[in-house]
């Protein structure tokens, strides 16, 4: 019998929250793994906390922040604080292929919800733990946000316009954006071991591990030779001229352009489209642009300054140039491209109504992954999770909401 | 010794510098992933800079850090023998990740449909710079031109001047990851049911995949954010991420909030009222419900805290070094860390308690290099770059002769052609 989606059958019990984990989960929830969310209004996510929301109205259900992160997912509600409610996760853990946790390390072990406990229960389980720094060393417990592990995973030092300026950040919490394709990674591997010889294990995951292999090459360079990369703009050694080129501005809007030029042959094709016969000779080979970096960046500014950024960008790639408009984040929306693959949606969230969401990067042919569902609200799926999968009865469900248990 | 994680798998890696990250995934947990190069070598192995700035096709740092543990041969798609030489590996293989233009391998008769026909569990994962179906399909990609049209671009940099790319382009690291995660999300299905399948990788989406909650601001809250610097603007007011210190800079969020924030704030004031540079009205401030511009709009009055906390806390970090300020920190539950340069990192106590870096032999070169280690830990089969990267053309005989079975005297003839 085919399946529909790549991961029918995998369980998975979610206790991860903010950004890793959830993106990480998300890869199985859009390919058909049936995920149940653990929450609670005690300790709620925080981006349920974070813009944007709704008509930019704060609400525990109305962040497209979290939203984003969640689809296909199902939430329940306990407090894992209280004795009644570990017994609950326990009941649960039968069910599931996978735990996945990204609490700094020892909220779990307080609560003997961590790996050591709950493969006493089940010894093949798959687990992964993501937080900061790793579950071990001296700054395990270091908390904080991506923001912060840009900055100490050598992201920031690397963004900006020269080594004598203050860095430029990239935007948000860039490495949210890197381990979760790890962590993917390493769950569906696991999942292959534990297929192949039934045996589950333990996956501690440090973000700011996993993110520094996004900058190897100057970590290989830095111990070999002791040269410690910088900011350096949009300077290329490979391309010239690289860069980002202000256009003409479109209703009161700045408009640029990011090219690059990889041969003579692709430079003599841009000179061609900007109709520019010129033909400097200080220009005319890829190592004397490369060595008149600074002139050229500015002879191409002043080429470009007048031009449409789409129309140029459209000519230069038909002359076969790598460009394209420096999109924000309207632009993205109306995007061609984005649009063919099919990448924006919107679902019809409980709480939010129709809401925009991002789609996925890939395509499997034959067992697409989708958003097969909004964002849950939080504790949506109480009911048929402590009815349906646990059998617990009408009134002993009220009386554990009654308790503040599931909560 | 190479992990038992994916032991016995294999993938055929025609991956350039849009996707090298895949394999490199895949070989760090234990699969034998093979480097399908041209007779001049992957151009990932041109890409600057290089090991003692001596240009070399086994010195690129790119190629010495993500190939590390791969195999290499060659082989030239341009001829028969060269295709035919791909469709035996194809036979003998269960991942393929390339990222050729769109459209290459068809006219090459090696498209999807082919390699099934050879080997139907075969998992053929394409990374293509904006999709297969847009009018851009057949465009041209560079790293800055898909973090452009990914909107990463547009958000780094000061108002004014041009927006940048990071100084070590980022986007292809970004696709050859998700392809590795793709290819794996098709193994899952095909272990079962023996049938693998085609996958897209679009790069321009795994871009706007990094926005973090940028996306929707436009559409929810009616305006798009701009760059700032070193602010963060995602709710209208303007917050400032990075301070100078003695020797660099750090980066700390000066926000309150229940668990955490409050935690930080108090710890950062009590430090810094210690020293002198607190104001009384920081000392006597209720932080569990002080979050402006970061998670909530900002009132007159927070803004006006807002300047005073930034410059107050400008003028103490000036005052101590990155090393100095992050340990302490640390002791306090600040949130903060330091702007770390790779020799802060190589110097770093964390990952050396954790063994991170890992030293391979790079006989080839005369020496030891080290590189960044297992991308996670992994009770049960470790994982990690287990060998260097290999030269050009390191495994033809192994893989041709070993593994395809060509006896010597083939491999002289496919030598003398060109085909490999």
């Amino acid at each position: 019998m085919t399946r529909r989606y790549a991961l029918e059958g995998v369980h998975v019990l979610d206790f991860s929250w903010v950004g890793v984990g959830p993106i990480t989960t998300k890869y199985l929830a859009d390919n058909g793994a049936d995920l149940i969310r653990v929450e609670s209004l005690a300790r709620p996510d925080i981006l349920r906390l974070a813009p944007p929301w709704k008509d930019a109205k704060p609400g525990i259900d109305t962040s497209q922040f979290f939203a984003s992160y969640n689809t296909s997912k199902r939430s329940i509600t306990l407090d894992l604080g209280k004795p009644r409610a570990r017994e609950l996760v326990l009941r649960l853990l039968p069910w599931a292929d996978i735990v996945a946790e990204s609490f700094t390390p020892k909220a779990l072990r307080k609560w003997e919800l961590d790996y050591e406990h709950l493969r006493a229960h089940k010894p093949d389980l798959i687990m992964l733990s993501t937080c900061m720094q790793g579950q071990t060393g001296p700054n395990a417990l270091y908390p904080g946000f991506g923001q912060l592990m840009a900055a100490l995973s050598g992201f920031y030092h690397i963004a900006g316009y020269a080594s004598d300026e203050p860095p430029c950040p990239p935007y948000g919490a860039y490495t949210d954006f890197i381990a979760p394709r790890f962590a993917a990674c390493a769950l569906l591997a696991a999942l292959d071991y534990r297929r192949r010889t039934g045996r589950g294990q333990y996956i501690d995951m440090s973000q700011y591990e996993a993110a520094l292999h996004n900058l190897a090459p100057a970590l290989v360079d830095y111990f070999a030779s002791g040269r410690v990369a910088g900011p350096a703009g949009n300077r290329s050694e490979r391309y010239a001229p690289h860069g980002a080129y202000r256009c003409a501005d479109v209703d009161d809007q700045e408009r640029w352009i990011a090219l690059a030029v990889a041969s003579d042959g692709e430079w003599r094709a841009l000179l061609e489209v900007l109709r520019d016969p010129s033909a400097d000779p200080r220009f005319a080979t890829m190592a004397a642009r490369l060595e008149n970096r600074a002139l050229l960046d500015r002879f191409v500014a002043a080429l470009v300054r007048e031009r449409d950024a789409d129309a140029l960008a459209a000519a230069l790639q038909a002359a076969g140039v790598a460009a394209y408009p420096v999109q924000n984040c309207v632009d993205i929306h109306r995007d061609d491209n984005l649009e063919a693959f099919g990448f924006w949606h919107w679902l019809d969230h409980k709480a939010m109504g129709p809401s925009p969401y991002e789609g996925l990067s890939y395509r499997l042919e034959r067992t697409p992954g989708e958003l097969r569902s909004p964002a849950p609200a939080l504790g949506q799926h109480n009911d048929e999770v402590f009815g349906g999968l646990l059998g617990l009865d009408a009134a002993e469900i009220a009386r554990l909401k009654e308790e503040q248990i599931i909560f | 010794m190479a992990s038992q994680l994916l032991s016995g798998f294999r993938m055929l890696d025609l991956a350039d510098d849009k996707g090298a990250l895949c394999g490199k995934i895949f070989a760090d947990m234990g699969a034998d992933v093979i480097k399908v190069e041209p007779r001049d070598g992957c151009p990932t192995r041109r890409i600057p800079p290089f090991l003692d700035d001596r240009p070399d096709s086994d010195r690129s740092l790119y190629a010495i850090a993500y190939h590390a543990g791969k195999r290499s041969v060659t082989l030239d798609l341009a001829l028969a023998d060269g295709r035919a030489l791909l469709e035996d590996l194809v036979r003998k293989s269960d991942f393929l990740v390339e990222s050729f233009p769109v459209g290459y391998l068809d006219a090459a008769g090696l498209g999807y449909a082919r390699l099934a026909a050879l080997n139907p569990r075969i998992v053929h994962t394409s990374i293509t710079p904006f999709g297969d179906q847009g009018p851009g399909r057949n465009y041209k990609a560079a790293d800055i031109v898909t973090w452009a049209a990914g909107g990463a671009m547009f958000l780094m940099g000061d108002e004014g001047r041009p927006p940048l790319e990071m100084s070590l382009p980022q986007a292809g690291l970004h696709a050859g990851a998700e392809a590795a995660v793709a290819s794996l999300l098709a193994h899952y299905p095909r272990e079962i049911e023996g049938v693998g399948q085609h996958v897209v990788i679009d790069m321009q989406a795994c871009i706007v995949w990094t926005l973090m909650n940028e996306q929707a601001m436009p559409i929810l809250h009616g305006d798009y954010i701009r760059r700032t610097g070193v602010h963060y603007t995602a709710t209208g007011t303007r917050r400032k991420l990075v301070y100078s210190c003695k020797d660099g800079y750090i980066s700390t969020v000066l926000a309150g909030g229940s668990g955490v924030g409050a935690t930080s704030m108090k710890g950062l004031v009590e430090w810094m009222a210690a020293k002198g540079f607190a104001a009384q009205w920081m000392v006597e401030k209720d932080w569990r419900t002080w979050v402006p511009g970061i998670l909530m709009l900002a009132t007159e009055r927070d803004n006006e805290e807002i300047a005073d906390l930034e410059e107050r806390v400008q003028r103490f970090f000036d005052t101590m070094t990155k090393r100095e300020i992050y340990a302490e920190a640390i002791a306090r539950r600040i949130l903060l860390a330091p702007v770390a340069t790779a020799a802060d990192i190589a110097d770093d106590e964390q990952l050396k308690a954790r063994n991170y870096f890992v030293r391979v032999d790079h006989d080839t070169l005369g020496r030891t290099l080290t590189l960044p280690g297992a991308f996670a830990k992994f009770s049960a089969t470790p994982v990690g770059p287990a060998r260097r990267a290999p030269r050009l053309g390191e495994h033809n005989e192994e893989v041709y002769g070993e593994l395809l079975g060509i006896d010597g005297a083939r491999l002289a003839r496919l030598r003398a052609i060109g085909a490999i």
